[in-house]
């Protein structure tokens, strides 16, 4: 009842506010169009890149002061922590990063934030930046239009540099006229009790607008307006950096471990690097006064030195804490233990990357895998086997015929329970990622949607399989017992190539040929079967009704074993024409 | 040429562009190679090898590998 009292006063209020306040309607119009334009900046560089800041995370992440300025550049480059933070999230949870790297990312996305400031400060003020706001808006919108991801991108980019610049443009003219009528700088408090505020402020503010990129705007238009001191602007600085923690705490909150466990490395190092900042607040904007004069900064270019400061107690952070990440590593795995998810749900899909392809596809065969592998172990128990016989060193033939105890295993339960969820969310995130993409990574998406398929059609034709096999395993007449163990065998020997051929170690011509022999291998089984179920009919041995329970078996057997092969050829095959090269496209 | 082979050839044609098309061969050539150079060594091992089990299994081997220079070779 108060929320639902409570939010629409408070939205009243402040439509009040804006519109009664000339000059505060510009400033929150500026920082509206500010935040569109990263939101923009944000969504283009992800068109854009096309998976290029994904494999350099992946790549160029092996120490931590690797990833320390891989995450600065990154995020100067694209000018957005939270996207470099979300891959860094799926990254580890895909196990490509681990928690060390994936700290020192974070801590040098936290310098690149630092370049807004510079930018802002820089070209903000400098020259006239709405004027190149409006071409840029213009052709963004035209590239928009176009069908290419990339062009759109750029569009994108276009667009939203435009709106950050009209909206640095729209803040500097509101307090600029701001200050004809009041001048809050006339209200602040000196001394700590000043900082603090400040500090508090800055923090809200952050949280509020849930960017420190468009706090440190407006904080940097409101200082060129004359509306705050220097120092005050520093401890602002400082707050946006602790707000922007409290944001990332409040979104790990329904994140999985890894993401609560970046959320606290981050809040740690901004807590820390905050305390200590301001503890020596004025050695350090002393220091800044002195480094000033060797950039080439004017001793009265406040706007600059706030953006030097900015830069400068962000890398004292990283100096001080980056020796302690091994430590904060060991606590942090203490602190969030990762919970064991319901086989049913994903456990790779992310739909916070579904807009980055290279991630999204990432995300997608490691999930296909997850259903295959769920699949697999349900196929084996159907066929009254256990995996770590299969895929152990014994002969295959004596692990079949030694393994004639009833699993009783329920597929359409497992199917129900387990798979069905689990193909329905991969079909689903891969619809919605193909959105996203070119047509190289839709044919790519629109592969593994085909895995998925032949995955959950296998473990359907096994519960064909499954009725007849129990009935003729456990039953008296010696002859067909033998050959539907020969089926069994057929298959965990299919398994057992799988599991082979799916290791690092070995290449794809390799795993190519495997492929390849194994097919060779049931067709010539099938074939084999055939002739043979004519001589045991022809002998007496199994009456008609045996025989065609049989043919139809070994059909749907050799059916699966195939699709097996090719679903191993999508999913371990990365090169296109080598997978090409192995598709039969039959089943 | 079977008719799925035809199909594809239409299908690349219609979808890939020249320069595309020709990178694609190259890069088939490339494994064509590499096939033919497994299947050398496969004869070599096949030599040398003397239990039946091996043997057989380099056999498989060995047809696979031909069945897929075939199906890498560019008509």
């Amino acid at each position: 009842m108060i929320k639902k009292v409570a939010i629409p006063s408070l939205f009243l209020l402040f439509a009040y506010f804006i519109i009664s306040n000339a000059n505060a309607k510009v400033i929150v119009a500026g920082i509206a169009i500010f935040l569109i334009g990263m939101h923009f900046m944000e969504n283009g560089f992800k068109l854009f890149s096309g998976g290029a800041l994904e494999k350099i995370l992946e790549k160029f992440t092996s120490t931590i002061p690797r990833s320390i300025v891989t995450g600065f550049l990154s995020t100067a480059i694209v000018q957005s922590s939270s996207l470099t933070s979300i891959i860094v999230i799926s990254f580890l949870s895909a196990g490509l990063l681990g928690l060390t790297e994936a700290i020192g990312v974070v801590f040098g996305s936290n310098l690149g934030t630092t370049s807004t400031a510079w930018i802002v400060a820089y070209f903000g003020f400098k020259v006239k930046i709405s004027v190149y706001a409006m071409p840029m808006l213009i052709f963004g919108v035209v590239l928009r239009f176009s069908n290419e991801v990339k062009y759109k991108g750029i569009g994108d980019i276009l667009l939203g540099l435009g709106f950050i610049f009209l909206g640095i443009s729209y803040m500097k003219e509101g307090f600029e006229t701001l200050k004809s009528s009041i001048d809050l700088a006339s209200y602040a408090v000196e001394g700590y009790p000043g900082i603090l505020i400040y500090i508090l402020i800055g923090a809200i503010a952050t949280v509020v607008i849930q960017s420190s990129s468009a706090t440190m705007a407006i904080i940097i238009t409101a200082l060129a307006g004359g509306q705050i001191l220097y120092i005050s602007a520093i401890a602002l600085a400082i707050g946006a950096n602790i707000g922007t923690t409290v944001t990332a705490i409040m979104g790990a909150m329904t994140s999985n471990e890894n993401g609560k466990r970046l959320a606290v490395a981050h809040f740690i190092f901004n807590v820390i690097t905050a305390l200590t900042t301001l503890i020596f607040i004025y050695q350090l904007s002393d220091f800044v006064d002195y480094l000033s004069t060797f950039v080439g900064i004017e001793n009265d270019n406040f706007i600059l030195k706030l953006a030097l400061f900015h830069t400068v107690f962000n890398l004292m952070g990283i100096l001080l804490v980056s020796p302690f990440i091994g430590v904060m590593v060991l606590y942090l795995k203490k602190l969030f233990i990762p919970k064991m998810k319901k086989s049913s749900k994903p456990k790779f899909l992310n739909d916070a990357v579904i807009q980055v392809p290279e991630t999204a596809i990432y995300a997608l065969r490691n999930e296909v895998i997850n259903l295959h592998d769920k699949s697999l172990k349900a196929i084996i128990h159907a066929m009254n086997l256990h995996r770590e016989d299969i895929f152990s060193n014994k002969e295959l033939k004596d692990i079949v015929y030694s393994s004639n105890v009833k699993l009783n295993t329920n597929i359409d339960d497992i199917y129900k329970e387990t798979l069905k969820s689990l193909y329905s969310e991969i079909v689903r995130y891969a619809s919605l990622s193909q959105e996203h993409m070119n047509n190289e990574e839709r044919v790519l998406v629109g592969s593994m949607k085909t895995a998925s398929r032949k995955i959950v059609k296998s473990v359907k034709e096994i519960k064909e399989l499954q009725k007849n096999m129990n009935h003729f395993i456990l039953g008296k007449n010696l002859d067909i017992k033998d050959e539907y163990n020969l089926i069994r065998e057929q298959i965990a020997y299919t398994l057992r190539e799988i599991e082979i051929l799916r290791k690092d170690d070995v290449n794809e011509i390799d795993r190519l040929t495997k492929m390849e022999a194994v097919k060779i291998k049931i067709e010539n089984f099938e074939a084999s079967t055939n002739e043979k179920i004519d001589d045991l009919i022809r002998t007496n041995k199994i009456d008609a009704h045996m025989a065609t329970s049989l043919i139809n078996d070994s059909s749907f057997a050799s059916h699966i074993c195939i699709r097996l092969i090719e679903i191993a050829n999508i999913i371990w095959i990365s090169d296109k024409e080598t997978q090409e090269i192995g598709e039969d496209n039959e089943y | 040429m079977n008719i799925k082979k035809i199909v594809k050839k239409i299908d690349e044609f219609f979808n890939l562009s020249k320069k595309k098309q020709i990178k694609k061969n190259k890069k088939i050539n490339t494994i064509r190679e590499k096939l033919i150079n497994k299947k050398y060594s496969i004869k070599k091992s096949l030599k040398k090898v003397k239990k039946s089990k091996e043997r057989e299994k380099l056999v498989l081997e060995l047809k696979a590998i031909k069945n897929l220079i075939k199906k890498a070779t560019i008509d």
